[in-house]
């Protein structure tokens, strides 16, 4: 008697729980969830994978996309109430430190350990990993990178590394060769400005961009901000001589690279006013834009040209959820189906930049840029340069003023950079990095 | 005859009516701007305190404001050795006697010029006062693109018309001042201009007429009878104007972002700074309290010196 009436009841529950394990997004369906992320054009082209993400779970999505650079002081004010708007943030990889020494951010491990949540294919691992590294890790003995006491807080979107870009048309046209070396680099720009060529394109204008564009060629000449010891030491000989490139980079660019920030560099290289863009792999889908670009078809990718190392920048955004998000879980499913393999697919399909290795490969057919940064990535640098909390008052204040200096004035860079150096070690000492040295 | 309780000039005068210690509506002025001082004090007061109750702390945005250490005059004693602050005070100080110097007459002499009914004025005073309306923010855009070294306007003409080779405009330190110094007086001039002009056209006429049959010239009758007559009301243009020197951001920020260097940081755009770029928000807070002392002492000093209301009252 009992059993017949239970039996509806027990068939329903089973029949719903099956439902249920059927869709993983079917618990969250219904939910909203609010995502801040900039207002750059990887973010963009993404929307569509937005909406395809809503149809296909049910979770609906709300974007606050701002300006990239006014995106911290709104993400700092809204992760730091009891209670938050945001369900997922996108950061500047230079931000994670912060807020994770805030306690503003959820390690993901919280939700990599529920198998109810984790897509068994999403295969972490193929991930490129200094994008991992650089985008999503904060711990380790500098306290952002990996290491034992390390964590993983973000997922990178809309990462990316550095290549050269240079015109073909323009290398053929003088007969030089595309440099392989910072020596060869150094030569190509004289040539071309002896033959009237604008050579290279640059960030340069005060504070971060031209801080930006001298650490483009710190990593591979050899050089550091910090020996281990936390002592700057951005008036070595590799740091100057970072600093002189840069200044030659002015020298021989175009017209304005003092007043350029990351826009007008890639606009002067796509208005063909230089002839070649060392910076983010972004230009290669900057470059195929009509409403962009003037050079299409007349554009070659590059290694990162050497110096006493490889070492190419990582950079971009990462995506991780805040400590007081309201819908963590749907969240977490949100950031899983952007960033898996499809959703990376999607992302080059729609225009955006892969973060999957597996991707890279699949693409290299359609994407000239693609073989250069696959061979590009084992290479690039997660630690060209310290993501601490203090780095913002470094690269800002300290560098990005003496760098100005170095790039508006003729005089000797190394009296600029150890009045650098000095300043740089002042901040740290504030900041109580050598307590335990004078304890000792 | 009349007696003397007749008598008009003899007649004692009637015992004058005590005054009533409060007459009626006496509160009347009070309760209009009561209001107003409510929305004041929180406005302005409530700002200013806070800026002095931050100053005494550590803060940092993404902490709760309780958790922040306090640091006594830690952040007072920091300012006064930093080299930074005093280099953007010096930038603010130049850049304050330049625009205003020229801004103020610029603007009178404009006034002076368009204060007589000529064909076409108020066209004139239309065109002038144009780039009062347009928001900073797009002040500092326009200008920005207009003295870019690749695209702008000024190095295509200045090539075009006069042969001159392209200058990076916001990419050198003296070019850089110079251009700030510009938009500045392209926008503000107006605001002095308007004022002088309303303060001209309110003078007696009697007063210049009588200058005249006195055989005052043209530069007698400026010097010596118009400029001192509304002399209260360059006063509070200079006020007006020293003010929004020192609190002035947007353009800066747009224009060159304080660069190169800090050739145009203003001490305004460097409290912004160090409150979000660098997230120092109690050694921003100090900084403010810095403004804020310098601004009030000037007013005060310009106030008690020229001490426009006093004269409005002898008027």
């Amino acid at each position: 008697m009992c059993t017949t009436r239970t039996t509806p009841l027990a068939t329903t529950a089973i029949l719903a729980a099956t439902a249920a394990f059927a869709n993983p997004y079917a618990p969250y369906e219904g939910q909203t969830i609010v995502v801040s992320w900039p207002a750059l054009s990887h973010f963009q082209k993404a929307e569509t994978l937005v909406e395809e993400f809503m149809e296909e779970t049910g979770i609906d999505v709300e974007i606050d996309a701002l300006q990239y650079l006014s995106l911290r002081d709104r993400q700092l004010l809204e992760m730091s109430k009891r209670e938050g708007e945001y369900d997922v943030v996108s950061w500047v990889v230079m931000w994670k430190g912060e807020y994770a020494s805030k306690g503003l951010l959820t390690p993901l491990s919280q939700f990599f350990a529920r198998p109810q949540l984790v897509d068994p294919d999403y295969d972490i691992d193929d991930i490129a990993d200094a994008y991992l590294q650089n985008g999503g890790v904060v711990g380790g003995d500098k306290g952002y990178l990996p290491g034992v006491s390390g964590a993983l807080y973000g997922i990178p979107f809309g990462a990316e590394t550095s290549i050269l870009a240079y015109r073909t048309d323009i290398f053929e046209e003088q007969g030089v060769e595309v440099p392989q070396t910072y020596d060869a680099l150094r030569q190509v720009m004289q040539d071309l400005d002896a033959a009237g060529v604008p050579a290279m394109t640059s960030r340069g204008s005060t504070g971060h961009q031209v801080t930006a564009a001298w650490l483009m060629h710190l990593a591979p000449l050899g050089g550091k901000i910090f020996d281990d010891q936390w002592n700057p030491v951005i008036n070595s000989p590799e740091a100057v001589e970072a600093a002189e490139v840069l200044r030659e980079v002015v020298q021989t660019g175009p017209t304005g690279i003092p007043t350029f920030g990351f826009g007008e560099a890639a606009a002067a290289f796509l208005q063909g006013e230089a002839a070649m863009h060392l910076d983010t792999l972004k230009i290669a889908a900057m470059s195929r834009d009509p409403d962009l670009s003037q050079i299409d078809g007349n554009v070659g990718y590059a290694l990162h040209p050497e110096g006493s190392r490889c070492g190419a920048e990582t950079g971009g955004f990462a995506l991780g959820i805040p400590a007081n998000a309201p819908n963590p879980e749907a969240a977490f499913l949100f950031i899983q189906y952007m960033t898996d393999k499809a959703g990376d697919q999607r992302m080059v399909e729609l225009g955006g930049d892969p973060i999957r290795m597996s991707t890279l490969e699949a693409n290299t057919e359609g994407f000239d840029e693609y073989p250069v940064v696959l061979e590009q990535l084992p290479c690039a640098d997660p630690d060209w340069r310290p993501l601490i909390p203090e780095w913002n008052e470094l690269n800002i204040d300290v560098l990005g003023q003496a760098l100005t200096e170095v790039i508006t004035t003729d005089g000797p860079i190394q009296p600029i950079m150890d009045a650098a150096n000095e300043k740089a070690r002042a901040i740290m000492e504030r900041e109580g990095y050598y307590v335990w040295q004078s304890a000792d | 005859m009349t007696d003397g309780t007749t008598d008009p000039l003899t007649r004692p005068l009637p015992a004058p009516t005590p005054r009533p210690r409060f007459e009626a509506g006496f509160l009347t002025p009070y309760a209009f701007i009561g209001p107003a001082l409510v929305v004041m004090a929180a406005g302005l007061l409530y700002p200013v305190v806070m800026a002095f109750y931050l100053s005494f702390y550590d803060w940092q945005i993404g902490l709760e404001l309780e958790d922040a250490p306090f640091v006594g005059l830690t952040n007072f004693g920091r300012m006064l050795v930093d080299h930074q602050v005093w280099e953007v005070l010096w930038v603010t100080i130049r850049f304050g006697f330049w625009t205003i110097t020229i801004e103020m007459t610029l603007g009178i002499a404009l006034a002076l010029l368009l204060e007589k009914p000529i064909r076409g004025a108020s066209v004139f005073r239309t065109i002038f006062i144009l780039p009062l309306m347009v928001s900073p923010v797009v002040v500092g855009l326009i200008w920005r693109y207009l003295f870019d070294a690749r695209v702008g306007w000024i190095n295509y003409y200045a090539g075009a018309w006069f042969g001159i080779e392209p200058q990076i405009w916001l990419g050198d330190p003296q070019l850089a001042f110079f251009a700030i110094v510009f938009v500045d007086i392209w926008q503000w001039t107006p605001f002095i201009f308007i004022i002088v002009l309303a303060g001209l056209q309110a003078l007696p006429s009697e007063v210049v007429e009588a200058s005249t049959i006195d055989g005052a010239t043209w530069w007698q009758q400026i010097l010596f009878v118009k400029l001192p007559m509304i002399r209260s009301i360059l006063v509070i243009a200079l006020l007006m104007r020293l003010i929004d020197v020192f609190r002035g951001l947007e353009v800066m920020l747009i224009m060159t972002g304080g660069g190169p260097g800090r050739s145009t940081e203003l001490l305004s755009l460097h409290i912004y700074n160090r409150a979000f770029e660098t997230q120092q928000l109690g050694y921003a807070s100090a900084i403010s309290v810095l403004l804020i002392l310098i601004v009030f002492g000037m007013s005060a000093a310009i106030l008690l010196l020229a001490n426009p209301m006093r004269e409005r009252s002898d008027v």
